[in-house]
Formats: structure tokens, C-alpha cells, sequence
């Protein structure tokens, strides 16, 4: 339960109970407002009866022909309102717009290989790994095994124009690809 | 040709400014009118911060009017560099004129006025390019500029309906429907809303076309929203919303929304029988009850909306006297509490329904009083937080005495501590969940100390919270917790050191900085040299160059891609950090740091001068987050963030336009510049005008108005300073304008900097031949007689001295010393600015201000001797700071938190040494500075 509307630059002043967690950066303003400019649909922040932002989400639509798809270049939920979920409806109204309004064949996203939990999360909406990127992400300096740390998941989902599910596969995990090879 | 350029642009691609240069002088050997690789030279100087030199470039190129394409690009960039936006205006308006037919250069003509928000010029050529070129999105630019026009201040009310109207009838010429594309579709609906046209506008969003639009954009459905409301459609908006949210399991609180709304509909609308309204209301209360309980029913514990309809509709029942079940809201409050009270958002779900008083209280505390302290999982663990942060909210004044708060605190550390087994196996970057029981039992011990004063209990707070921050590393709220303690207990490295653990970045510094800024020059070492929170300053001002930069591009881009849903966001964005109230308190904080360090010269002073001013006319937007800080203090005293806050005053607007007014008047003085100079020295583009009335008033007037409401936001000792201040410019001002050298004498001297520097003269400037002297010229008027300096200037440093040991004696926190002590180097170095041109001989004889000289000789031995004092007294007490004895006394001090294990007497023991050798560093090396500053100035 929230209320569910456009995420704008003024939103910028507000965002620092989601931002300033490990998993969620801070961009430069040109980033959010490049956004902002070119897929206003795709952004939307959650907040609370009281006004106070829950979370938000970035996307963008990108590709041509089958590989015509929307990318989920952010979603984050402050750590107060986990587990009531948000992300799933996000999501799913990423997954409408990406459908109606862009005509894409599925929607993907990048996930650090170490947050499980989030992967897990994807997982039960139905996306499922397509490749893992070598190297996709900064370290975050926490001292793991800094291969799971930098690489990243390419998640997808497909919509409905691709009712066959061929911008999917089973074996995903295993494919792997380095980071100058995705876009 | 080709050939001599690409080098040029491949050196500044790659941002070697000096190798562009040096090609660019080949060519410009050979073809010294390559109006191109000035354009280019210019840019490679402007982006090595030779901005004179490339002044010069400049002009000689806009000057023979460039139209080539590459030219325009490189110049477009010079000139934003340069801050000069109007000069491009100019630039695009005269090639576009000299080829009219060329559509690029009339879209960057109207992209140029976009940046500097001309929408007038901008309407004017849209307008212009629909006719000539036919295509529709210029039709759509010049109604948003129509749109934005209307908004802007400075257009006169009655031009605004004229505009709206033009922009009315410019969309519906269009020869396309706006439907095909949401964003023309959006600026068509707000066209139609802001001219009151609700029921054109409603049919728009409720046709077959506008339903499709508006279910998959979600500004559109916004807008939609607004519509239905603007058009009184409350109780029909709340039977739609009931379809949605049963039909099509719409759980969008705004739609629970409508249906409350729908329900009051009738006494919220100012019926004229206000008895039948009430009936009839009753009647809806009962059908909505009836609703969001089959919704809850449905729901279960997947969502909360259902719940927390019935709790609103409680409450708005009560609010209208029309409550019937007296239970019903405590029953909803537990049966609320009883599904998601394992959920973190619980207490802030329920804070606004929880003001009970009497037997409704009395059942609702006994109620979570019975939540058991035992965690066997994360539900349990947040059941409990949440009943504790409830019962806190609504605890009286009668129940906070230091004893019962004690209690409390030890109690939410226990329960803390044994949380910690819930996360012990959680990877070292999660969060603990039991955070928000050692952020309870710290802000009790801060409410203790609020009561009493008494420093133990901070360093209570502070040693738990260290303890906790170890566990629970990402904990931001933990350590803006810590840095406000920190800096109450005179320990600003420690603060800084959170502060940067918490990683902020770009535009958060606009809203967080104010953490660790705010009076930042109190806990400043720029005296001894440290430039610490001198060069944060800076940091945290990057955000404002790259908005300046920046923003305006993403405007233009946005008319580009044509997403004008966005773009009075984007322009408020820009203005709220353009002039935003927390840039220019750091600013303010710079300055005061600054003058501690630098020599205090004419380069200083008229640069700040000018700045200042600008800043005098700004209109400012307070964009500091407060609401990030947690706050579970009960509803009977203070929030924890006014708790913390520094010396009781958070510095706002008020704050600000004291300490300009005193810098401004300060600088004044000392400087020669006066308004004719100051044009003539200006590169950018001056600031827009601001239309505050106030500011029209003559600056000297502004500057002496004393205004109440601004002194209120002052410190009682900053008040002192003010006084101190303003009688000091006074008794100075006949002085310093009798001794300042004329205009032409400043800028003859200005000429003769820049010529020495670039080698051409500076332009637009004629010199009179008489100008040229040194400055002395003989004055016609006799000198202004030397009358004695009033008491407060004299009293001053007496009285802070008093004060000083007041607070020292009366065992005051160490933030309380260092700001009336940094006041006091403040007070002795505005006396510096102000009587530095006393200060060479030969202005005194010339000007016979000997008697002058005097005074200000002993004024400046007064201060000095009184800086030395505190100076010693200050360093003996740095002295007694990190001694075993102090830290054996904080160890003492933190007896109720000390444990066995874990929470023990050495960790205590690491905190106080850290926190004694923190305040020691930073009162030994303010004291050691003002010895510093006095032999500076001597």
C-alpha cells in the first residue's frame, strides 16, 4: 500500500533515507534529469500516506526489433518499508509500460551477484538470470570474493509479445560475458 | 584546412587546454582572422581559467558576428563557460537573422533563450518556426513557452489570462490531436485546468483516447485526478475509486483516499443544511466502514490499505463529531497493531491516529505494555520496537522525570543488546535490527541531558551509539545521531569523521551538509592553518556549479524530446538549488573561516563584496532535510532534532541576512569598488532581478534595517556580535568614504592590472588623464572630525571576557565556549577588514585622521590583550581535557550503560579517550589561534 506516482527533479530534495543505503547510488543530477528528459513514464517513486518517499524506480526503454526491451536501471526501497512489497509493484508497472508504451519484447535488469536477497526477489516475479557480466559493477570495498562483488546478473522477463519465451534461457548462470560486451 | 583543425579539437577533447592553444597560434599565424580558431582558442582559455584573455577573443568574435555551424558550437560553449548567456542569446538571434531559412540555427536561437528563461523571445520564435517549417512540435514549443510565461513572476497578472488564452488557441490549431503523444496530451489538459475549462479538460481525460493515455503515464492520471476534483467530482471520484479497488485490486492509497473523501463529501463542501449533511455523511461513514472492512477481509495481512482506511475514517468521523462505536478506534489501533505491528513502517502508520487521552489511552498502553521482550524472529523483534516507540509517543511530562527516563534507557539497551543474537550470523554490511532500540535508549539519554545538563548523559548516548555503529556499519541514522552529539560535546573531528563515513554525494550535500556545516566556522582550525571544514565548504559547493552548468541543458532537452511534463520540474529544481538557503550559509561559514586564514587584502574584499551582494538579492529556497534525523521523543517535549540542535537556533533565512547585512557593510567599507566599477568589472551575466519589493529599496537602506524576526534566529552572543558590528561600521563610515579614491582613480588602477596581465586594455573604458594619479588627489571638503568610538565597540571585548569565564566556571558544554570565543576572534577580525586603510601612514596624514589612529590603536590593544587571555585559559583547559583523570570521569559518567561483556568499561574507556582528545584538539587549536590571528594583525 502506497501512493503511486511520477518520480520528478524536485524529488531530488527527498531521497536521502533511500539513497543513503549500500546498494543504492547517488548520481549526479545530469543522471536522474537525462531520466527524467527522455522516459518520464518509466520513473515512479512510492511514498507514504504522509508524503515521505518509500522508494523508487528508473527505466528506460532501449533496443530494436527482439531485442526491443525495458531496462531497469534502478529500484531501490528504503530499509523501513522491505518487506511490504513494494518492488514487486514497481515492477510490475515497469513491466506495463514497457508493454504498452514502448512494445517490448521483455524487461531486464542487473543485480550484483553477492545480493541474494534481491536476486531471490526477481526471482519470484519471474525473471530469471541471462548471463552473468564479468566486472559490471565497482567494488564496494567489503572484502568478499571480489568476483562476486563486480559482476552482475543480467536478469530478463519476458512480456507479451514474446508469448514463446525466447528472450529467455534456462541455463543462463553459466553464460558469461564481460561488461563491454552489454550496453 | 581540415588538417590544421582536427589537432585542435582532439587537444581539447582530451582536455589538453595548453597543446590547443599552442595549435591554435600556428594557425592563427598564418590567418589571424579564423574566426573558427579564435572561437576554438577562446574556449582552451576559458577552460584554463584565463578568462581575461579569452575575453578578449571573445568579443572580437561575436563582434564580426559568426553564422558557420562550428564556430556557433564553439562559441556556445565559450559563452557558457563565461556565464554570459545572454550574449548568446544575441549570437543565435543574429546568425539566425542573416539565414532565415535555416532551421537548426532558429531551433539553438530558441533553445538560447530556453536557457536563460526568456519564454517571451522563446514563444516569439516558436511561433515563428511553426509558420515557416510547418512541423507541429514548434507549435507545441511555443505553447509551453506560452505556459511558462504566464507562471513567471515577472510577467504582470493581467498578461497572464492573455497568455494562457494565446496558448489555448495555439493547441487547438494543431493539426494533430494531442492525444497522440502523453506529454502534448498533459500540457493540453494543464492548458484547459489553468484556465478553468474543468469540464473541456474532464471530457479530454474521460474520452475513450484519455482513459488509455492516462492508465499507462502516470503524470497524465495525475492530472486526471486533479481534474475530478477541480471539477467537484468528490463523491463520483469516490465511487469510481470503490470500482478500482474491488474490481481491478487497485491498492493505490489515492484511490482509498477518494473514497474517504467521497464519503465527507457533504460537509466538507459547505453545505447550506448543515444537520441534513451530517446525516447523510453518517450514512456514508456506515457504508464506507462496511467497505474497507471487506477489503480487509479480502486483503488480510497482504496489505495495509484496507486497515488504515478504517483508522482515517475513525478519525475524520470523530473530527466531524460524528463517532457512534466510542471502541472502534482502539479496536482498529490493536487489530492494526496485531497484523503489521512486525512490520518497521507500524509506528509511523499509526502516529497520526495515536493521540488518545484517558481510558482510551490507558487500554492502548496496557495493550503494548504486553508485548513480551523476547525475539525468536524479525516480527517479534519490530513488535516490540514498534510498542516501545508507541508508548513513548505518548508518555506526559510527568512521566519523563530523569529517573523514569533513566530506567527507559537502560531498558531499550538490554533489550538492544540482546537483539544483537537476532543478526549475529547477518553479513557485516546488513543492518542490525535491533538498531532502533539503541537509537531509543540513546535519545532518552539526550532527553535526560536536555532536563538536567547535565554532559554525562550525552556521553551516555554517545559511547551506546559508538557500540552500535560497530554492528550495524551502514547505519546512517546511527551516525547523524552520533554527529549531532558529537557536536554538542565540542568533538567536531569525531562528527566529521560520521559524516564521511555516510558517503554523501552530489545534490545531497545541498540537503545534508547542514549536519556538519552549520556554524561550521565555530569548530574551525583555518586560524592555525587547518583547512578541514575550509575546503568541505568548497566540497559541498560543487553541486552548485554543475546545476548551473547543467540543468538548463536538461531543460532544453526536454523541449528537444518534447517531455513537457517535465519541464516546470526541472526549472524549479534549478531555482531551488540555484538559490538555495543552505549554499550560501556555507557560503556565509566560508567567509568566516576564510578571513581567519588569508591575509585580508582588496583581492579578499572586493571579490566577497561582489558575491555577498548577489546573494543580498537572492530569493532563497530551504531545501536542508531535517525529517531524515529519527525522532521518538514523546509528543510532550521537543523533537529530538530541535533537542540537538546548536545552542537551541537553527540558522535560517533570518541568520543569513544578519551576517550579510554585517559582512556586506563590513567589506563595503573596506573596499574601493563602488557600483560603476563593480559593472565595469563584472565578466558573467548579472544575476536575474529578484522581485522581493525589498529589494529595491537603496542597498545602504537594506543593510541598516535591524529586523526582529532576524535577530530571533541569533544566539544571544551572536546577538552581541551584531551590536558590536553595526556600531563599529558606523562610527567607521565618515572615515572611509571621506579616504576612498575616487571611481576613475580604482579603475585606472584595474586597467592597468589587466593590461599587465593580458596585454590589451580593458574594455569599454575610457580614462580621464587627471584619473591616472595615485589616489591621493586633494580633497575640497574638510576632513570629518574624529569623534570617540561609542561603548559597544569599546565594552565588547570586556564583556565577552566576562562571559567567557561565566561559561567556563559555570562548567558550560565546550560548544557553548568555542562559539563565544570564535565570536570574539570574529568581533576583533571585523575591526581588521574595517581599519585596514587606516592602517598605511600616509592615508592618515594626507587625510589628517590622526586622532583616528588612535583610537583605533587602543581599541586593537584592548582586543588583543583579550584574546590572549581566553587564549591561555582556553589551551590550560585543552590541557586538562586528556588527562586519565577526565577520561576516569567520562568512564564514570557512562555507568548505566557499562556491561560485563561486549558494552564494557574498555570500550567506555576507547570512547572517552577518543572523545577527550577530540574536544582537546579542537580547544587547544582555536586558543593557540587567536594568538595566531593577533600577531597576523598586529
Amino acid at each position: 500500500m502506497s501512493v503511486l506516482r511520477p518520480f520528478r527533479a524536485t524529488d531530488m530534495f527527498k531521497f536521502n533515507h533511500i539513497n543513503l543505503d549500500l546498494w543504492t547510488e547517488t548520481y549526479a543530477i545530469n543522471f536522474y534529469l537525462g531520466y527524467f528528459s527522455r522516459w518520464p513514464d518509466m520513473c515512479a517513486v512510492q511514498e507514504t500516506p504522509q508524503g515521505r518517499i518509500m522508494g523508487y524506480v528508473m527505466g528506460k526503454a532501449e533496443g530494436a526489433g527482439t531485442e526491443r526491451h525495458g531496462h531497469v536501471t534502478a529500484l531501490s526501497v528504503a530499509p523501513e518499508y522491505r518487506r511490504l512489497g513494494l518492488a514487486r509493484k514497481f515492477m510490475s508497472f515497469l513491466e506495463q509500460v514497457s508493454d504498452e508504451n514502448y512494445r517490448g519484447y521483455f524487461v531486464d535488469l542487473y543485480v550484483r551477484c553477492i545480493n541474494t536477497a534481491a536476486i531471490h526477489m526477481y526471482e519470484g516475479f519471474g525473471y530469471s538470470v541471462y548471463r552473468r557480466v564479468k566486472e559490471y559493477y565497482q567494488n564496494l570495498g567489503l572484502g568478499l570474493n571480489p568476483r562476486d562483488e563486480e559482476d552482475g546478473f543480467d536478469m530478463r522477463k519476458p512480456l507479451s509479445r514474446d508469448p514463446m519465451r525466447r528472450s529467455v534461457r534456462a541455463n543462463g548462470r553459466d553464460i558469461t560475458v564481460s561488461a563491454h560486451e552489454v550496453p | 584546412m581540415d588538417r590544421q583543425i582536427r589537432p585542435i579539437y582532439e587537444a581539447l577533447d582530451t582536455g589538453s587546454n595548453k597543446s590547443a592553444i599552442l595549435a591554435c597560434n600556428k594557425v592563427l599565424k598564418k590567418q589571424p582572422n579564423n574566426l573558427l580558431v579564435k572561437a576554438l582558442k577562446a574556449l582552451a582559455l576559458v577552460r584554463s581559467q584565463k578568462v581575461e584573455e579569452a575575453l578578449v577573443l571573445c568579443d572580437e568574435v561575436l563582434a564580426s558576428k559568426p553564422a558557420d555551424d562550428p564556430t556557433l558550437a564553439a562559441m556556445m560553449h565559450v559563452l557558457r563557460g563565461l556565464g554570459r548567456h545572454m550574449d548568446m542569446v544575441t549570437m543565435y538571434e543574429d546568425a539566425y537573422k542573416q539565414q532565415p531559412g535555416n532551421e537548426e540555427l532558429g531551433t539553438q536561437t530558441f533553445f538560447a533563450n530556453v536557457r536563460i528563461g526568456n519564454w517571451k523571445a522563446a514563444q516569439q520564435i516558436a511561433t515563428k518556426m511553426h509558420k515557416q517549417f510547418q512541423d507541429d512540435h514548434y507549435l507545441y514549443w511555443s505553447v509551453m513557452s506560452a505556459l511558462l510565461q504566464a507562471h513567471d513572476p515577472s510577467t504582470p497578472e493581467a498578461l497572464r489570462t492573455v497568455l494562457l488564452k494565446l496558448a489555448h488557441r495555439l493547441i487547438s490549431s494543431s493539426a494533430t490531436p494531442s492525444f497522440y503523444n502523453a506529454d502534448r496530451f498533459h500540457l493540453h489538459v494543464n492548458v484547459l485546468k489553468e484556465l478553468g475549462l474543468y469540464d473541456e479538460a474532464f471530457e479530454m481525460v474521460e474520452s475513450e483516447t484519455g482513459k488509455v493515455v492516462c492508465s499507462s503515464n502516470l503524470a497524465c492520471d495525475e492530472l486526471r485526478r486533479e481534474i475530478w476534483k477541480l471539477k467537484g467530482l468528490t463523491k463520483e471520484a469516490g465511487e469510481r475509486a470503490e470500482k478500482r479497488i474491488l474490481e481491478a485490486k487497485d491498492r493505490n492509497w489515492l484511490e482509498f483516499l477518494a473514497v474517504l473523501d467521497g464519503t465527507f463529501a457533504d460537509l466538507t463542501s459547505q453545505p447550506s443544511d448543515v444537520e441534513a449533511a451530517k446525516a447523510a455523511v453518517s450514512e456514508r461513514i456506515v457504508k464506507a466502514r462496511e467497505f474497507f472492512g471487506k477489503i480487509v477481509e479480502i486483503d488480510g495481512m497482504k496489505d495495509r490499505s484496507g486497515h488504515l482506511a478504517l483508522l482515517e475514517l475513525e478519525k475524520r468521523a470523530r473530527h466531524h463529531g460524528l463517532a457512534t462505536d466510542s471502541a472502534a478506534l482502539n479496536s482498529s489501533l490493536e487489530h492494526y497493531f496485531q497484523s503489521f505491528g512486525g512490520k518497521a513502517c507500524c509506528y509511523e502508520d499509526l502516529k497520526p491516529y495515536i493521540e488518545l487521552e484517558g481510558d482510551e489511552l490507558a487500554r492502548w498502553t496496557a495493550m503494548l505494555e504486553n508485548q513480551p521482550a523476547t525475539f525468536a524472529s524479525l516480527s517479534d523483534i519490530w513488535r516490540y520496537i514498534n510498542a516501545q516507540k508507541l508508548l513513548r509517543y505518548n508518555l506526559s511530562a510527568a512521566d519523563l522525570t530523569p529517573e523514569a527516563e533513566t530506567k527507559r534507557a537502560v531498558q531499550y539497551l538490554d533489550a538492544y543488546l540482546d537483539g544483537l543474537k537476532l543478526g549475529k550470523d547477518l553479513p557485516s554490511y546488513d543492518l542490525q535490527p535491533a538498531d532502533d532500540l539503541a537509537i531509543l535508549s540513546a535519545q532518552a539519554f539526550v532527553n535526560i541531558w536536555k532536563q538536567t545538563g547535565d554532559e554525562a548523559f550525552l556521553c551516555n548516548a554517545a559511547a551506546l551509539l559508538e557500540y552500535a555503529i560497530a554492528r550495524s556499519k551502514m547505519s546512517y541514522q546511527i551516525r547523524l545521531h552520533l554527529i549531532r552529539i558529537y557536536r554538542l560535546l565540542g568533538a567536531p573531528s569525531l562528527a566529521l569523521e560520521h559524516y564521511r563515513s555516510i558517503n554523501v554525494k552530489q545534490v545531497q550535500n545541498d540537503t545534508l551538509s547542514h549536519f556538519i556545516l552549520s556554524r561550521a566556522s565555530t569548530f574551525s582550525l583555518s586560524s592555525i592553518g587547518d583547512l578541514t571544514y575550509t575546503s568541505e565548504c568548497l566540497e559541498s559547493s560543487r553541486i552548485y556549479l554543475s546545476n548551473s552548468e547543467e540543468t538548463a541543458e536538461f531543460i532544453v532537452r526536454a523541449f528537444g524530446s518534447e517531455k513537457y511534463s517535465q519541464i516546470p520540474d526541472f526549472i524549479e529544481f534549478e531555482d531551488r538549488l540555484d538559490n538555495s538557503l543552505q549554499r550560501d550559509l556555507v557560503k556565509m561559514e566560508h567567509v568566516r573561516m576564510r578571513i581567519a586564514h588569508e591575509p585580508i587584502n582588496s583581492e579578499l574584499v572586493d571579490m566577497e563584496l561582489i558575491e555577498l551582494k548577489f546573494i543580498f538579492d537572492r530569493v532563497h529556497h530551504d531545501n536542508r532535510d531535517f525529517d531524515i534525523l529519527a525522532n521518538y521523543q514523546p509528543r510532550s517535549v521537543a523533537s529530538f532534532n530541535q533537542q540537538t540542535q546548536f545552542l537551541e537556533k537553527t540558522p535560517g533565512l533570518g541568520w543569513l541576512w544578519v551576517f550579510l547585512k554585517i559582512y556586506i557593510k563590513a567589506f563595503q567599507l573596506a573596499s574601493d569598488l563602488d557600483d560603476t566599477v563593480e559593472d565595469k568589472l563584472l565578466i558573467g551575466d548579472r544575476p536575474k532581478p529578484s522581485y522581493d519589493p525589498e529589494t529595491k529599496i537603496p542597498l545602504n537602506e537594506r543593510l541598516a534595517m535591524r529586523k526582529q524576526e532576524e535577530i530571533n534566529e541569533l544566539t544571544p552572543d551572536e546577538s552581541l556580535f551584531y551590536d558590536y558590528a553595526s556600531a563599529l561600521s558606523q562610527w567607521l563610515t565618515p572615515y572611509h568614504d571621506y579616504t576612498r579614491p575616487p571611481p576613475s582613480a580604482v579603475l585606472a588602477e584595474a586597467a592597468k592590472i589587466t593590461e599587465q596581465k593580458t596585454g590589451h586594455p580593458l574594455k569599454g573604458l575610457e580614462i580621464s588623464a587627471d584619473a591616472a594619479t595615485n589616489g591621493h588627489a586633494k580633497k575640497d571638503e574638510e576632513p570629518p572630525a574624529v569623534v570617540e568610538p561609542p561603548a559597544q565597540i569599546t565594552q565588547y571585548f570586556d564583556d565577552m571576557l566576562k562571559r567567557f569565564k561565566e561559561v567556563l566556571e559555570g562548567k558550560g558544554l565546550p560548544h557553548e565556549l568555542l562559539h563565544l570565543v570564535t565570536l570574539t576572534q570574529e568581533a576583533f577580525l571585523l575591526f581588521v577588514i574595517e581599519t585596514t586603510r587606516f592602517k598605511t601612514p600616509s592615508v592618515i596624514k594626507v587625510n589628517k585622521l590622526g586622532a583616528l589612529a588612535q583610537h583605533i590603536k587602543e581599541i586593537r590593544a584592548k582586543a588583543s590583550a583579550v584574546l590572549a587571555e581566553i587564549s591561555s585559559a582556553l589551551v590550560s583547559y585543552a590541557e586538562q581535557e586528556a588527562t586519565a583523570e577526565r577520561r576516569k570521569e567520562v568512564v564514570q559518567a557512562c555507568k548505566p550503560i557499562i556491561h560485563e561483556s561486549g558494552l564494557d568499561h574498555d570500550f567506555v574507556l576507547n570512547v572517552a579517550k577518543k572523545i577527550t582528545d577530540a574536544r582537546k584538539q579542537i580547544t587547544d587549536g582555536v586558543g593557540k589561534g587567536l594568538v595566531r590571528v593577533c600577531k597576523t594583525h598586529a
